[in-house]
């Protein structure tokens, strides 16, 4: 049974088969990288797979999830991803609003500006965590400079867990800022001018107009970008291997990086795939969220 | 109201200065003599530029065949995005509902919220025994199929703007539909492919993860060179400030094309139903 559409009798008729036909070609390439994948990844995760091993897997049931569940890294890792995610957002939100908000107002060059401020985030993050790592040379960083010459003492910034954690949260936010200040940007453009005029001639002051309308009316928006960050911080890859690869220790690795490192690095694959199927079931309530926070904003 | 602005002003130049400063610093490392690099206070402008880092970056032994691999996988992945991609996109911009519509949005999101490394475990396994592991046909392949939804959002945002009646009149004139995509659709939609095809090759030259665990000697891509120099013990700042600037021109001048179309792809997905 083919869905009602409200489209007019001609396009009904001869277009109906074709257009959803169309969406093959996309079919075949998600089941190969999603699908697929996935599935074969949860039934991985219940057999004994050791890349260094050379004996045929056997079935081994929920061996993989109890160790990986019993195992401090599993834990630690988590612990320093939602360390990241939190401090990360408390950060990257407030500079993106603000950012938007001075955006917002529409000052000559505005455009110039919106397009060097969207630069970091197209950069290549390999090439922007090798920057940085230069950048946070303990002796021959620019930043340790810059802080030295008002008198702050050299920081080994990735030599230990904090330094080294928020030097990771500052090229983060240095590529996604830019991403929360659009999204931003987006919902403000998409608030009606008369509402800020009428709030005026009502004598209302800048702050309360901010606090009363313009911070409820952008709060879906807000949602959205929070459920997306915390996503993209479990995916967080590309400068966290470069920067610190996780280190001093693990001291600074999340739960996908550990993942990548028990499939290969440790090489225990079976219970890399386990670790896998356990961030999937983390992602799922932040994606729904996700979903149903974006049914608000438009 | 002056004071408001002039603060405005500061912040922006500050933030600014502040994005552009790591490119800057990147480029200028790459054209430092040694001397130049590891001098206290930085030098900023006062050195004299050489391109000694880029003849050492190019004698590598395979500096040209990564380079290249990283074109060709770039090229090869988008043309197949663009091509799976506007198919897709014209029948989820032109049907509300058809069926097969939900799960296949649900695994377009898959990608976007789901961290790549959970489904390149299994990618692995599977590639190995298919003899894709290591080859530039099967990164081809997985690049594309990780890229496709973000082609198929930006490229629904084009096809909808463009008026049904168009299409009904073609319709009228008994135009097949294959005949009306072709002809009618694609190129009025010109502009929508440049700049998606732009922005998921963007996606594609910066891609990782995907290389660094399916690649091997025959397929690496640049940025898996670029991080190679830092497993090196010994940390020569210069090739490795050049190998960054290589990997970064490119999008740098890219991005200054479809400067236009760019806000859109760099939300696309996040707020769309």
């Amino acid at each position: 049974m083919i869905a009602k559409v409200s489209r007019p009798n001609l396009l009904r008729r001869k277009n109906l088969r074709p257009v959803a036909q169309l969406t093959i070609p996309t079919w075949i390439f998600l089941a190969l990288v999603v699908l697929i994948p996935f599935f074969y990844g949860v039934y991985i995760s219940f057999l004994n797979i050791n890349l260094a091993s050379f004996l045929p897997p056997s079935f081994v049931g929920f061996d993989n999830y109890q160790t990986v569940l019993a195992a401090s890294e599993t834990w630690s890792t988590l612990r320093i991803t939602l360390i990241i995610t939190f401090i990360g957002l408390l950060t990257q939100i407030p500079i993106g609003i603000l950012l938007a908000l001075v955006l917002h107002e529409n000052l000559r060059g505005t455009k110039t500006f919106r397009s060097i401020l969207i630069t970091p985030m197209l950069l290549t993050p390999v090439a922007v965590g090798l920057t940085y790592r230069f950048m946070f040379d303990t002796d021959l960083g620019v930043i340790n400079w810059a802080l030295g010459s008002i008198g702050i003492e050299k920081v080994n910034w990735l030599g230990s867990q904090t330094s080294a954690l928020f030097a990771i949260i500052i090229v983060d936010s240095w590529q996604s800022i830019p991403f929360v200040m659009l999204l931003v940007l987006a919902a403000l453009t998409a608030i009606s001018p008369s509402l800020y005029e009428a709030a005026r001639v009502d004598g209302a002051s800048a702050s309360q107009i901010f606090r009363r309308i313009t911070l409820p009316l952008i709060t879906p928006t807000l949602l959205v970008i929070t459920m997306i960050k915390i996503m993209d911080f479990l995916k967080l890859f590309d400068t966290l291997f470069i920067l610190t690869r996780g280190g001093p220790g693990n001291a600074t690795t999340t739960l996908g990086l550990w993942t990548y490192k028990t499939g290969f690095v440790f090489l225990e694959f079976s219970r890399a795939a386990a670790l896998g199927v356990i961030i999937t079931v983390i992602t799922l309530p932040v994606y729904f969220l996700w979903r149903r926070a974006s049914r608000g904003v438009r | 109201m002056i004071l408001k602005r002039s603060a405005s002003y500061s912040l922006l130049f500050l933030a600014s200065f502040l994005s552009l400063f790591p490119l800057f610093w990147t480029i200028s490392t790459s054209i430092k003599d040694r001397v130049d690099t590891y001098s206290l206070p930085p030098k900023f402008f006062s050195f004299t530029p050489t391109l000694k880092n880029y003849t050492s970056l190019f004698s590598l032994e395979k500096f040209w065949q990564i380079y290249s691999n990283s074109i060709i996988i770039t090229l090869g992945s988008t043309f197949i995005c663009l091509v799976v991609g506007s198919l897709a996109a014209y029948a989820l911009a032109r049907k509300p509902k058809f069926r097969g519509r939900t799960p296949l949005e649900g695994l377009m999101i898959a990608i976007r919220a789901l961290p790549a490394i959970v489904l390149l475990l299994p990618i692995y396994k599977l590639s190995s025994y298919l003899g894709l592991y290591d080859s530039k046909i099967g990164l081809i392949l997985i690049f594309a199929g990780f890229n496709i939804p973000f082609a198929i959002w930006l490229l629904m945002s084009f096809f909808e703007q463009i008026p049904v009646e168009i299409e009904e009149s073609a319709r009228v004139d008994g135009a097949s539909t294959f005949k009306m995509f072709t002809r009618i659709i694609l190129p009025l939609a010109a502009p929508g492919l440049v700049a998606t095809g732009i922005f998921v090759s963007l996606l594609s030259w910066n891609e990782f993860l995907i290389p660094v665990i399916m690649a091997g000697e025959n397929s690496k891509t640049l940025p898996v060179l670029v991080a190679s120099f830092i497993s090196n013990r010994t940390l020569d700042w210069g090739p490795m400030a050049a190998a960054a600037t290589v990997a970064l021109i490119p999008i740098v001048l890219l991005t200054v094309v479809i400067q236009r179309w760019l806000v859109a792809g760099l939300s696309s997905g996040a707020v769309k139903e």
